[in-house]
């Protein structure tokens, strides 16, 4: 009795200990190979170790995971840099509380939050990133709306404009168009795609009530895309790849409807009004504690953001405004 | 005069019937339903990860392109994840159990506390995840690490494991008890020599049950913060790691993004659910094969 017992845990401690046996197996095995790839790839910049905590807007997230994982493979395979995206508004609750090393931004940073962050002794500076075009997007068999003008655009979207209740029909907006509700999609308040519209397209008026307002992009393309009266707004890159399900609005700013596409959302191009600069916050005192930070800092704004912009739905910065933001991370110790 | 109408009692009988056997049907369909339900997402699953599950996959790192993309670090935070919560519910989880069952008074407390465990295991996940974030990863400042995900995922699974334990404990009949104190033994020693080799089956069972469900679930690690992009494989108890569920998790809602992330969602699944299978599997095997009728 006493012996099958033991034997009983002994196995089950033995099941524990190979589990973890194992892992420290393969880890011992990962990091030998990491230092083997060190080695032969990189002959001047020292291997760095450590992580790099990125959190915020879910619109910079493509381009922040991708530059992030060519910085690992390419430049140093020892630091782990972690992406999430809560969302720019809630990504930046954890940079306020010392959490993450960068905090992505679709929208310039608040007054607020900068008080808050001197209140937890965090300095930190803003960095444009990319170009990104708000995209007006709709179900691909809604053969109507294909262009809105700008101020149609502010019109629909604000409360009150065309019945009490916010139930606006499409034929509230151009007479021709059929009688039916409109559907209203839009990010939450964590996004900063929510503040910017709020901000800049409608001019700090209210929503509609009736708008749909979601957490996860993946979550509005499909609402979309599922439904033939809706409309919707969210950043270029979440329109890009999903062509197929979706329309995107040309929007008439005064001069004929443009298209949003990589070439207009530039900073000169015609899209220019619905476009807006990407941001990452760098914490300067993570950059001045770890190098690890500043490098991966250096790395964006000296090859990654350039170039793996246009891939990921963004329209690169100007080269001059690059650099001139590169030397502005150099000059940070 | 007859005494029986035939044609009265086969008009009756017939209707008896019929609903004798619509009923039938009806719980037949029922029973079936859930069935039919799982068989789709079976399929569905199955037929998105076909191509996708290879040795590439299963042993590559995490990448943001669906072709390099693997499942290393998610298998090993998973791992690592199970060899926290092991342990420490077994501790934890077999300590409560032989307090309650065999020093606790029953009384108010004794009452009281049972209770709890068992309202704790009503619970939604995603509190449990609040929980971790307050206590393990801001107050203890341990991060979204491997010790803050294990010890949040211990005090969900807890429950299951104390209920387990007590069961197992409370089936050893009391003869062999009473023997053992006959033989003037004292408590420890009848709980270590007797109890314990005599209830470690179900104990086992409840723990393993207890850890399929730990590294199926996915709000807490949501709630903890793992990030969406992690590609280092954890080495210790105080690195940041993924885990299945949460490739899952992020894979799917990424389809937005690269269309074959769903392929590899689906792929992971798949290997989740082999994982699960395993693990249920040798909970049953366990019980089976150790259980012993006194």
């Amino acid at each position: 009795m006493k012996k099958f017992g033991l034997s009983v845990i002994a196995a089950g401690l033995a099941v524990v200990a190979a589990a973890c046996g194992g892992e420290e197996g393969n880890a011992g095995q990962e990091s030998n190979g990491n230092g083997g790839d060190e080695n032969t790839s990189e002959e001047q910049t020292e291997d760095l170790s450590g992580t790099v905590a990125i959190d915020g807007s879910g619109t910079v997230y493509p381009l922040m995971s991708r530059i992030a994982e060519e910085f690992m493979i390419e430049e140093q395979p020892g630091v782990s840099v972690e992406v999430s995206r809560a969302g720019t508004t809630a990504g930046m609750q954890r940079f306020v509380n010392g959490e993450t090393d960068l905090s992505n931004a679709s929208r310039e940073i608040r007054d607020s939050e900068i008080e808050e962050l001197e209140a937890n002794g965090i300095e930190t500076r803003e960095f444009k990133v990319a170009l990104d075009g708000l995209t007006i997007v709709t179900h691909p068999e809604n053969d109507w709306a294909t262009d809105l003008t700008q101020e149609e655009v502010q019109n629909m979207f604000v409360t009150g404009n065309y019945a009490d209740d916010d139930v606006v029909m499409w034929s509230d907006i151009r007479d021709e168009w059929p009688e039916e509700e409109i559907n209203f999609y839009g990010p939450n308040e964590n996004h900063g795609t929510y503040e910017f519209f709020v901000d800049e397209i409608i001019e700090e008026q209210d929503l509609v009530d009736t708008i749909n307002l979601q957490q996860e992009y993946s979550t509005l393309v499909s609402l979309i895309s599922e439904d033939e009266n809706g409309i919707g707004f969210f950043g270029f890159g979440y329109y890009v790849n999903n062509q197929d399900q979706l329309n995107a609005v040309s929007i008439d700013f005064g001069d004929g409807p443009v298209e949003p596409s990589l070439d207009t959302i530039d900073e000169e191009g015609d899209y220019a009004p619905f476009t807006r600069p990407v941001f990452t916050n760098i914490s300067l005192n993570s950059a001045k504690e770890k190098p690890e930070v500043k490098a991966f800092a250096e790395y964006v704004f000296e090859y990654a953001a350039g170039e793996f912009a246009g891939e990921t739905g963004f329209a690169p910065l100007p080269e001059e405004e690059l650099e001139q933001q590169l030397e502005e991370i150099r000059a940070i110790d | 005069m007859e005494y029986i109408d035939i044609d009265r009692v086969k008009k009756r009988m017939d209707k008896r019937l019929f609903i004798n056997k619509m009923v039938k049907g009806i719980f037949f369909a029922s029973a079936m339903f859930g069935l039919v339900v799982l068989a789709i997402l079976l399929y569905r699953v199955i037929a998105d990860s076909i191509g996708w599950i290879s040795m590439d996959f299963l042993t590559g790192l995490l990448s943001t392109s669906a072709e390099r993309a693997g499942i290393r670090g998610a298998i090993i935070g998973t791992l690592w994840l199970m060899a926290i919560v092991g342990p420490v519910t077994m501790i934890l989880g077999v300590g409560t159990a032989i307090y309650l069952e065999e020093y606790a008074k029953k009384g108010k407390i004794h009452s009281i506390i049972q209770t709890n465990i068992a309202n704790l295991a009503g619970v939604p996940s995603i509190v449990f995840g609040i929980l971790g974030l307050t206590i393990f990863v801001r107050l203890f400042g341990l991060g979204a690490s491997v010790i803050a995900g294990g010890l949040t995922m211990s005090l969900l699974v807890l429950p299951i494991v104390v209920v387990a334990a007590q069961e197992a404990i409370r089936s050893v009949p009391s003869h062999l008890r009473e023997a053992s104190y006959g033989m003037g033994a004292t408590k420890w020693q009848t709980i270590k020599n007797v109890i314990l080799p005599a209830s470690i089956a179900g104990i086992l069972t409840g723990v393993i049950l207890a850890l399929s469900r730990a590294i199926g679930e996915t709000a807490p690690l949501v709630v903890i913060g793992i990030p969406a992009l992690l590609i280092p494989v954890p080495t210790n108890v105080t690195d940041n790691f993924t885990a299945l569920p949460m490739q899952i998790y992020y894979w799917t809602l990424d389809a937005v993004l690269v269309a074959e992330y769903a392929n590899l969602a689906a792929a992971t699944i798949v290997v989740l659910l082999i994982v699960l299978f395993i693990l249920n599997s040798a909970a049953i095997l366990i019980r089976n094969k150790f259980s012993k009728r006194y």
